[in-house]
């Protein structure tokens, strides 16, 4: 039965450095686990959610902001926070209205005390983004309010963005980017070696390219893994493309293989065509680990595929998937709506080194693109899914491994 | 076999000393400079395995191994491979270290060593040397731990004439006299060899250079499975790299030999460019550096040398490559065609920046329809034999085929 309070955090995957997941114990949960957040304790407004390999960042909707993990701290002010293992990107709001936000980026052990790494401010009219209400909209980085501009844990830390790209979403994976305008128009950029950026070459792309084999499918989210790429559109179906070393595109995993973990017939390298597999409902939010997946249903059941090695999937084991599969924790307890913020992490058999010059090879064991009608998830190493009532906004992020 | 892979390793106490032996005695020293590269977060996990190390919690320093091999892998497989940060492959190679030390603390069975060795190749293969190349130390003494079992006897010395007699009447062997040959010449004086081919850039034939090395006496598949056969290496699966269904896997000497081989193989598996001769310095002792390559601006250290494995018929599409070379052949016979850079237009290289060195023609097999001007693109050629040396001048297209199980050593240098 749907509950009107606000909603829990459950957590699950590696924490190793004691971040606040479930109950903390060992280095690894691989069952959800209500989230101890640090501070206030259950029930603490937590509102968004971002981690990284190392440590956690949490902000409430009275806008502070605490860290778990590698890294601990709290402070106040904060709209928004994106966090990395170089760098904690914050979004502070200015004293009252009008005087502007501030973007900062800070490292990770400096308790945000001293001076920031770099900062930034946003202009006034990032604050027209705000809710109705006048609740300010968490959740955007790495996008800037306003959509101008996004941060990057490596430099140029600051990079803007062609207004006329009208962004409404951009997610980082560990070498290329995606982004969503407000026409559900897919763009994306970066290096393409796995296939990533879904332009159907291995070519690397300096700027936003517009994804053709999408357009005329207008996308309500992205989501960016390590190395794999997932949008789902506005009818709930998600397409997916990148590395598929564990699994993370839902086909058969020619590495998974290998151990005879895969579901599917015979392990192949590229493939055009859909892969068997669907789950129920249409998709209404994504989420990339760096070498998982995750899904959530409009009934609000979680799907989640890919690297399982840290428990990240939520089985309740350790096992790669390179199918969807339901977590089932959530159907037990009738928990209905989700929010992701997840984590990242990776895997491939293949050697990835040829020095210097020598002729650079062709993989032939990825899958470049393929268009799928299906639900692929990856989670990174940890998730975090919340629970709610309500589906209120949509908060997808993509933190580090 | 079967028995030893359950009983508990004899010895093992040995291994555990040897092993302990090879490592730093303190803290301090097992501890790598890093710089800014590297997150705080992984220095302090770096720190954290080697407390629990030290402090003799193996399990938990294996389970702070294992977070450490992730995080870092991660980190070499992003952006371009000669972009990848020294320091990350340095993390990786300590993780390796860890991981392979941990997996022997324990009195365990024969698996552990095998699995342990494995995981020094991973390091070996994609790390950075560290503590003075110890995973090459740590490597040697693993392999002389693994119990009897797991290395194979030498097989029955008529396998590999047999072999080849049963595939001799499928091999198509070019008629070489019909085409331009490449020039051979006889020990030739350093002088007259950098006057005539180095700097005009012109390819020779070099005899009685590499005759008389180890190798080509000692070089059979007893003598590779003997030495480095529970080694793992990469290898490559597929006709040629040009083809979609082409990929990499690792896989022990021991494997690729019986898999691509021997016994029939379903599928072309080749190893090559491979710098297995830093892997295993044993067989480096086999092979020389031929004196030419002093008339090179680089150091004898920066010189490459890569080894080349396979069975008959590997090919390696047309190509070119950066520096100088030297192809020393050890066993088997290749064909080899040698175009001209000057004749790269008739070539029709890839436009993609992947394939840029690779030509789009099937040399034996060309589509003239798609690529006229190839038909008369002059070339030379030869059939390269056991004991010869080629030199492939620094960008001269160059197209190869094994025509019996071959192994070549080739020289990289400028």
């Amino acid at each position: 039965m749907a509950e009107e309070r606000r909603g829990s955090w459950f957590g699950f995957g590696f924490c190793g450095f004691g971040q606040a997941l479930g109950s903390g114990r060992g280095r690894q949960v691989h069952s959800p686990e209500p989230l101890q957040t640090p501070g206030e304790g259950e029930g603490a407004d937590v509102c968004r959610v971002s981690a990284s390999w190392s440590y956690t960042a949490f902000v409430t909707r009275g806008g502070r902001l605490e860290l778990s993990g590698s890294a601990g701290c709290a402070a106040g002010g904060c709209r928004d926070a994106w966090a990395s293992e170089a760098l904690l990107v914050v979004l502070r709001a200015g004293p009252g209205r009008g005087s502007g936000t501030e973007l900062q980026a800070w490292a990770p052990g400096s308790a945000l005390s001293g001076e920031p790494l770099w900062a930034h401010t946003v202009g006034p009219e990032a604050e027209g983004e705000d809710a109705p209400g006048g609740e300010p909209q968490a959740g955007a980085l790495p996008l800037l309010p306003g959509g101008r501009a996004y941060v990057s844990p490596r430099p140029p830390f600051y990079s803007p963005l062609a207004p006329e790209l009208r962004a409404r979403r951009l997610e980082l994976g560990a070498e290329h980017a995606l982004l969503l305008d407000e026409a559900g128009q897919v763009f994306s950029w970066g290096q393409g070696r796995h296939g990533q950026l879904g332009h159907g070459t291995l070519e690397a792309e300096l700027e936003p390219r517009p994804l053709e084999a999408l357009q005329g499918v207008p996308m309500a989210e992205v989501a960016a893994g390590g190395w794999h790429s997932v949008c789902v559109s506005e009818t709930g179906d998600i397409y997916i493309w990148g590395w598929n070393e564990s699994g993370q595109l839902a086909l058969p995993s020619r590495s998974l293989a290998e151990v005879g973990k895969t579901a599917a017939g015979e392990a192949s390298g590229l493939k055009e065509d859909g892969c068997d597999v669907r789950t129920a409902e249409d998709a209404v939010k994504a989420s990339c680990g760096s070498r998982h997946t995750a899904v959530v249903t409009r009934t609000g059941e979680l799907y989640t595929w890919g690297w399982g090695k840290y428990g990240q999937l939520g089985h309740k084991d350790t096992s790669s998937l390179d199918r969807p599969r339901r977590v089932e924790y959530f159907v037990d307890r009738r928990l209905q709506s989700f929010l992701f913020s997840t984590d990242q992490s990776n895997q491939k058999v293949i050697w990835p080194g040829r020095k210097k010059n020598q002729y650079i090879f062709l993989k032939g064991k990825y899958t470049h693109f393929n268009l799928f009608l299906r639900i692929y998830l990856y989670f990174k190493n940890r998730t975090c899914i919340r629970l709610s009532s309500m589906a209120d906004t949509d908060q997808i992020h993509a933190g580090e491994f | 076999m079967a028995e030893g892979d359950r009983e508990p390793l004899a010895g093992a106490g040995t291994l555990r000393e040897a092993l302990r032996a090879l490592l730093p005695p303190t803290k301090e020293e097992l501890t790598l400079q890093l710089g800014e590269r590297v997150e705080r977060s992984v220095v302090r996990l770096l720190q954290e395995a080697v407390e629990l190390f030290c402090g003799g919690r193996g399990g938990e320093c294996l389970q702070a191994s294992e977070a450490i091999l992730d995080y870092s892998w991660e980190k070499l497989n992003t952006g371009p491979w000669r972009d990848v940060h020294r320091d990350w492959r340095r993390v990786y190679a300590f993780g390796c270290l860890l991981k392979a030390v941990c997996l022997c603390e324990e009195p365990g069975d024969a698996g552990a060593v095998a699995a342990a060795l494995r995981v020094c190749d991973m390091g070996l293969l994609m790390g950075a040397a560290i503590l003075g190349d110890i995973l090459t130390k740590v490597a040697a003494v693993l392999q002389a731990h693994l119990p009897s079992g797991k290395r194979p006897a030498p097989g029955p010395a008529q396998e590999q004439p047999h072999e080849k007699k049963a595939r001799h009447d499928r091999v198509w062997i070019p008629d070489v006299r019909s085409e331009r040959t490449v020039p051979r010449l006889r020990c030739p004086s350093l002088q007259h060899f950098r006057k005539h081919f180095l700097v005009p850039g012109r390819p020779v034939i070099l005899e009685g250079v590499a005759d008389q090395w180890p190798c080509m006496k000692k070089w059979s598949l007893e003598y590779i499975q003997d030495v480095a056969g529970c080694r793992t290496v990469p290898v490559e699966v597929g006709s040629r790299y040009t083809d979609e269904e082409w990929s990499q896997t690792l896989m022990t000497v021991n494997e690729f030999i019986s898999k691509y081989i021997r016994d029939e193989p379903r599928d072309v598996g080749y190893l090559a460019q491979h710098q297995l001769f830093d892997q295993i310095p044993e067989l480096k002792r086999d092979i020389s550096i031929p004196d030419y390559c002093c008339l090179g601006d680089g150091d004898e250290e920066e010189i490459t040398i890569n080894a080349w494995f396979g069975p008959q018929g590997t090919v390696s599409p047309l190509h070119q490559d950066p520096q100088q070379n030297f192809l020393v052949q050890v066993t088997g016979r290749k064909y080899i065609r040698l175009y001209s850079p000057q004749e790269s237009e008739a070539l029709y290289p890839h436009d993609t920046h992947l394939l840029h060195n690779t030509s789009q023609v099937d040399v034996e097999n060309p589509d003239l329809e798609k690529f006229p001007k190839f038909a008369e693109a002059p070339f030379l050629s030869c059939i390269l034999s056991p004991g010869e040396i080629l030199f492939i001048p620094v960008k001269y297209w160059h197209y190869v085929r094994a025509l019996d199980l071959s192994f070549s050593v080739s020289f990289w240098w400028s």
